[in-house]
């Protein structure tokens, strides 16, 4: 979330010596999925391409990143800082006007572009998804997985219907490329929900290899009774995946923390309250007791 | 940290005789207490670091000197888990350590020893829901002074017939002249234990075990002997891999990550009687006070039979 709005200063209270604070909340996330319909304006729009067969689309984005960020604050008045472009050589802020983009080659020197260069050599984009070929969606392994986007058809939805159906009977993923931006991707378009859901793949290169490192090369092939246990291990704990029995703990409890802030409670390390603790004192002394009898 | 001062608090900095504060009876700085680790039954970790402490004097004598492995929940069952054989960091000085090369991980490996109550709160209050014990104390770590059958049901096996199975594993061992004890593993099944006199080699026990359970599976219907039968329907393994070196056992009177939050009970063998379930026995139904069926296990040490 890029963006942070500040809400509320809270004082403390008047005996504390304690500054100003300034409470900044991140803009509060959405609870309902967006509905489809209202998903506002596509990221992208264009075709998927099979030989001489178009299907026109948009893609929406599907991920939805739930984290938040902290601002920085200066401590002492609680005003957000900012960031400057500043000259590593007379300490001056540079303006957007005064700077160009450069490619370190050695140390300290750099080869120089201009915004033409660049985008001359950008691949165009032909808004088109094309598909090369049809694979078993599982037989692409998740490392290259990048980012989702949900294809939704553009008055073409007898021809996306067709493909949504085929691909599903036959069980297989179409694997193609599509530029978005300025990068051509490797693409993996298969059917999720009933919709068609495009995801972007890594490049070879940009994912590292196994064999890079030395101790995986030369792993001792494991003994037949610990592998018979091990499989049973496995089997006891066999289950259907399920992704929403996994919460977000921490956003949670940061979540919980803003409020307490915004609800004007302060934030100190849990300590056992005396009353809290009554039971938990009881049974230490009880148990003391008992140890020094022994 | 930002310490609270209790007396000050209270308002009796002076006055009545100073209320003892939690510091002055333990050393160990408690967390999260209002953390729910069993969300079905919404037991926060204060119950179970209660409990724990309630159940001290049974659980330090026999976890004294054993190598434990911790089964830690740090938001509770349904959360996240792991195990951890090694102190983590700031483990703080109160807790004793057994520092062993470990060949599988190729480094030291510094286990927790828990000999004093402190650690057992430490350990609580580190979420370590299960505390599991290997079957040798650190002074001897190779040599095991536990034998251990482990006997779970498969299903359609119900926990009674795995009463029954444990009823005959300990007639064969009392034929074979030992004394066994008997604890609900707080799952599924049940552990059989024999205190052992020091000098066995693993291997020595684990075919012994293995021996009896193939016995016992010629003359009993259901019952199988062999590893991979262990998992056929309408089976009980008399598990006996368990007695090798570094493998561990939930401790008697260990919680168990259940929903019941159940617990790993010892029972005196005539209490084993069919019609009990392993979820009679939980953080909420045991009473501290009723009588310790292991109490004599390690005055009870004993050769292995025939």
């Amino acid at each position: 979330m890029a963006e942070s709005v500040p809400a509320t200063s809270l004082l403390e209270k008047p005996a504390q010596k304690a500054p100003v604070r300034t409470l900044v909340i991140p803009k509060p996330t959405p609870e309902e999925p967006v509905k489809t319909s209202k998903a506002g304006r596509p990221f992208w729009s264009g075709s998927i391409t099979i030989g001489l067969v178009n299907v026109p689309v948009r893609l929406h984005t599907m991920v939805r990143d739930r984290s938040f960020s902290f601002r920085l604050l200066h401590r002492e008045d609680g005003q957000p800082l900012r960031y400057d472009r500043v000259c590593t050589k007379d300490g001056r802020v540079v303006p957007w006007a005064e700077t160009v983009k450069g490619y370190e080659v050695r140390k300290g020197e750099y080869v120089v572009f201009e915004p033409e260069e660049l985008k001359a050599v950008m691949p165009e984009s032909d808004r088109k998804i094309r598909i090369e070929k049809f694979v078993y969606y599982l037989s692409l392994d998740p490392v290259y997985f990048e980012t989702p986007y949900i294809l939704v058809p553009d008055r073409s939805e007898e021809a996306y219907s067709l493909l949504v159906t085929a691909l599903q009977d036959i069980g297989r993923a179409a694997v193609g490329t599509i530029t978005l931006r300025t990068k051509e991707y490797p693409v993996v378009v298969h059917v999720y929900g009933g919709a068609l859901v495009l995801t972007t793949l890594r490049h070879a290169d940009e994912v590292t290899t196994p064999h890079a490192f030395e101790e995986l090369t030369s792993l001792p092939a494991p003994k037949e009774s610990e592998l018979a246990l091990a499989k049973r291990i496995i089997g006891e704990l066999s289950g259907d995946f399920s992704i929403t029995d996994y919460p977000d703990h921490y956003q949670e409890a940061v979540m919980g923390l803003i409020n307490k802030k915004l609800a004007g409670e302060k934030i100190v390390r849990e300590e056992p309250h005396p009353e809290e603790a009554k039971e938990l004192m009881q049974a230490l002394q009880e148990t003391i007791a008992t140890l020094g009898k022994k | 940290m930002s310490g609270i001062n209790y007396s000050q608090m209270a308002g009796s900095k002076s006055g009545y005789g100073k209320e003892p504060s939690i510091r002055d009876l333990t050393r160990v700085s408690l967390t999260n207490l209002n953390r729910e680790m069993y969300p079905a039954l919404h037991v926060t970790k204060k119950e179970v670091i209660t409990y724990y402490i309630r159940m001290a004097p049974r659980m330090l004598p026999f976890l004294h000197n054993r190598p434990l492995t911790m089964h830690r929940y740090p938001s509770g069952v349904g959360g996240e888990d792991f195990y951890e054989k090694d102190a983590p960091q700031g483990t703080p000085g109160y807790v004793e350590l057994f520092i062993r090369y470990s060949e599988t991980a190729d480094r030291e490996v510094h286990f927790v020893l828990c000999n004093n109550l402190d650690t057992l709160i430490w350990l609580a209050n580190l979420a370590s829901l299960e505390l599991h014990v290997t079957l040798s104390s650190a002074a001897t770590y190779d040599s095991p002074d536990l034998l251990l059958f482990d006997i779970d049901p498969e299903p359609p096996l119900s926990f009674d017939d795995t009463i029954d199975i444990a009823h005959t594993v300990y007639d064969r061992l009392e034929d074979a002249g030992m004394r066994s004890y008997v604890k609900t593993s707080g799952k599924k099944g049940l552990h059989i234990v024999v205190p052992l006199v020091p000098g066995y080699r693993f291997e020595e026990i684990r075919t012994f075990a293995h021996g009896m359970g193939k016995t016992i599976a010629r003359d009993t219907e259901h019952v199988v002997a062999e590893f991979p039968h262990s998992q056929d329907p309408g089976t009980i393994f008399i598990d006996y891999l368990q007695n090798a070196h570094g493998k561990t056992m939930a401790a008697p009177y260990s919680l168990r990550a259940t929903d019941r939050a159940t617990i790993s009970m010892p029972l005196a063998w005539e209490e084993l009687k069919r019609g009990i379930r392993p979820e009679d026995f939980n953080i909420r139904t045991i009473l501290s006070g009723s009588n310790d069926p292991w109490r004599d296990i390690f005055d009870n040490r004993q050769k292995i039979g025939r």
